[in-house]
């Protein structure tokens, strides 16, 4: 079985991702990813190894600071351009429903590979609105306790050191959603052509009316609003 | 080797502050001119440049009237040390007669240790992006000296010995204080925080020298060093190993089924 299917642009294809929603994943995952292997070389204390990629524990935490200043600036870029999109992107949140406890449920199973029945989903099933709720809220403690910790003399002694412990755990649970979520985004057989759809912005018409039947019924199909 | 502690009695200092200048002097610290702030206080706090100053307290004792207290502040070579336990880079050591060492060159300036430290006191050099604090002149002392503010002293405020010993005399003297015009004198040092290689001699209490009364290592300090580095971070390789199950797992049950080549067509209504 190939790693992604193969793209294909002789059949229907529907938009699920615009221009500027790709620019700012693809940008921030590269600076999320920058931040967490040269944050981690401090997190795990002395694997100078790794420091060694960045240059050395000052190159690290150079790095550490121009890819959170970037990673700051395509979400903020993101944000401030596709406002629309983020209200759409909350809205669709807003419907979990039961579909989506269902989902989540089930999802165990389908993501060791076994065969479930599925009911239809939004734009975002069950559990790529969970992700799109721990996440971000990670990533906004990562970025709110970063700054504090990079600047410690402009506040308060007792934030900067409960900054320390947020900025790890919001770390953590980022980076367990990420494990996953980098997975099922690619190789995972389950979720098929959804790397194309954050890849080249399109995925096939048939795929989007089999994984998100609500979705592509609204935007697409019958129920789509005029 | 024994502890070496420097004592430092209150009731002795006239905040001449020899011992800031032999500080910078030994140390080759340049000077730093902060705005006059309206009391005898020559800076705001210790800094990147100034390892130990006098700080002065003016308060109104509705018993004693006005009082004016003053006392030497600098790093305190704890015991037990914070600063040490967070640091990522090891760059602080114990020397074997109590000194808390910092090691400018494997500093990477990220000041973890200026917010654990309980009495504040490693401080930033942004020029040289390092942190620096007093050496208890270890330098000096390892070549048979005193510390240059313990020689300087004039008034014979400070002492530098024998940490036990310097104790009994510390407590002597806070006793002969209670009985002569400071009934609420005491010691600091002996058991704060698991104990100080910097003692003091006060006239009145702690908080009236701005020096904490119970001093303690801030829970989330530790509970970020405690807990969440050594064991939350687990999480991260278990999750991976999850993803990389699946992939095995679903690959093995998409052939056994016999789909080959359709990616993610079951599964739905
Ligand atoms: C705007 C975003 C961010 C800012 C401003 C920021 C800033 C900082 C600063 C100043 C430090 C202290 C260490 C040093 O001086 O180099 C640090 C440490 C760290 N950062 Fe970030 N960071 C950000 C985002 C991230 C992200 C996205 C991750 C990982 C997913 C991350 C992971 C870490 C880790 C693991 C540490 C080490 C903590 C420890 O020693 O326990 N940071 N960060
Ligand atoms: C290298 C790894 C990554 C891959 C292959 C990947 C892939 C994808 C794909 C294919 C989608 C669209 C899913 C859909 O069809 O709805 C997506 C969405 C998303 N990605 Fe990523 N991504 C990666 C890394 C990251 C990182 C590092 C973050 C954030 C820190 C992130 C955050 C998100 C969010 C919040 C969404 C929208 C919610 C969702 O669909 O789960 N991604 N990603
Ligand atoms: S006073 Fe602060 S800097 Fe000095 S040894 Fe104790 S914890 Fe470290
Ligand atoms: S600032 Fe320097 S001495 Fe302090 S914790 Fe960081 S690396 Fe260690
Ligand atoms: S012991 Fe040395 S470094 Fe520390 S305050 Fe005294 S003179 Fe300065």
């Amino acid at each position: 079985m190939a790693l992604i299917p193969e793209y294909r642009d002789d059949v229907p294809r529907v938009e699920r991702f615009n221009w500027l929603a790709r620019f700012s994943h693809w940008g921030h995952t590269v600076t999320f990813l920058l931040c967490l292997f040269t944050g981690l070389v401090l997190f795990l204390d002395g694997v100078n190894w790794l420091a060694a990629i960045f240059g050395g524990y000052r190159g690290a935490g150079l790095v550490h600071r121009v890819s959170a200043v970037g990673m700051t600036l395509v979400i903020g870029i993101g944000m401030v351009f596709g406002f629309k999109g983020i209200i759409e992107w909350i809205k669709d949140l807003l419907r979990f429903g039961m579909n989506d406890i269902i989902f989540v449920m089930k999802f165990p199973l389908e993501f060791l590979g076994f065969p479930v029945k599925i009911p239809p989903q939004t734009r975002f099933n069950g559990g790529e609105k969970g992700n799109s709720m721990v996440t971000p809220t990670c990533v906004f403690l990562l970025v709110l306790s970063g700054y504090i910790m990079w600047f410690p003399a402009i506040f308060p002694v007792g934030l900067v050191r409960v900054s320390y412990w947020t900025h790890d755990i919001a770390m953590i649970g980022a980076t367990c959603m990420v494990c996953m979520h980098a997975y099922l985004g690619s190789f995972h057989p389950g979720s098929g052509e959804s790397f194309w759809g954050m890849w080249k912005g399109t995925v096939r018409a048939d795929w989007a009316q089999h994984h998100h039947a609500v979705w592509y019924e609204e935007t697409y199909g019958d129920k789509k609003a005029e | 080797m024994a502890n070496l502690a420097n004592l430092y009695d209150v009731s002795k200092c006239t905040a001449c502050r020899g011992c800031q200048v032999a500080c910078k002097n030994w140390n080759q610290l340049p000077a730093v001119i902060e705005p006059f702030k309206g009391n005898y206080q020559t800076h705001e706090d210790t800094n990147g440049d100034t390892f130990t100053i006098i700080k002065f307290f003016e308060s109104e004792d509705p018993v004693d009237g006005l009082k004016w207290d003053f006392i030497k502040r600098n790093c305190m070579h704890c015991l037990d040390p914070e600063c040490m336990k967070v640091c990522p880079k090891q760059a602080y050591t114990k020397t074997s007669w109590g000194a808390t060492l910092h090691d400018p060159d494997k500093c990477i300036g990220c000041q973890y240790c200026a917010a654990a430290c309980p009495f504040e006191i490693p401080k930033y050099r942004k020029r040289e992006d390092v942190i620096t604090k007093c050496t208890m002149c270890a330098d000096r002392v390892e070549a048979g000296m005193q510390p240059a503010c313990a020689a300087t002293c004039p008034a014979g405020a400070l002492t530098f010995g024998d940490r036990d010993e310097l104790i009994q005399v510390a407590e002597a003297r806070a006793k002969f204080l209670r009985a002569n015009g400071f009934p609420r004198a005491t010691i600091y040092g002996k058991l704060e925080l698991g104990g100080l290689n910097n003692l003091y001699v006060l006239t009145d209490t702690p908080d009236k020298f701005g020096l904490p009364v119970n001093p303690k290592a801030s829970g989330n300090v530790t509970f970020w060093q405690d807990w969440v580095q050594p064991y939350f971070g687990w999480l991260i390789p278990l999750m991976l190993t999850a993803s990389a199950t699946s992939f095995v797992t679903s690959r093995l049950i998409a052939s056994k089924n016999g789909e080959h080549g359709e990616h993610g067509e079951g599964g739905h209504e």
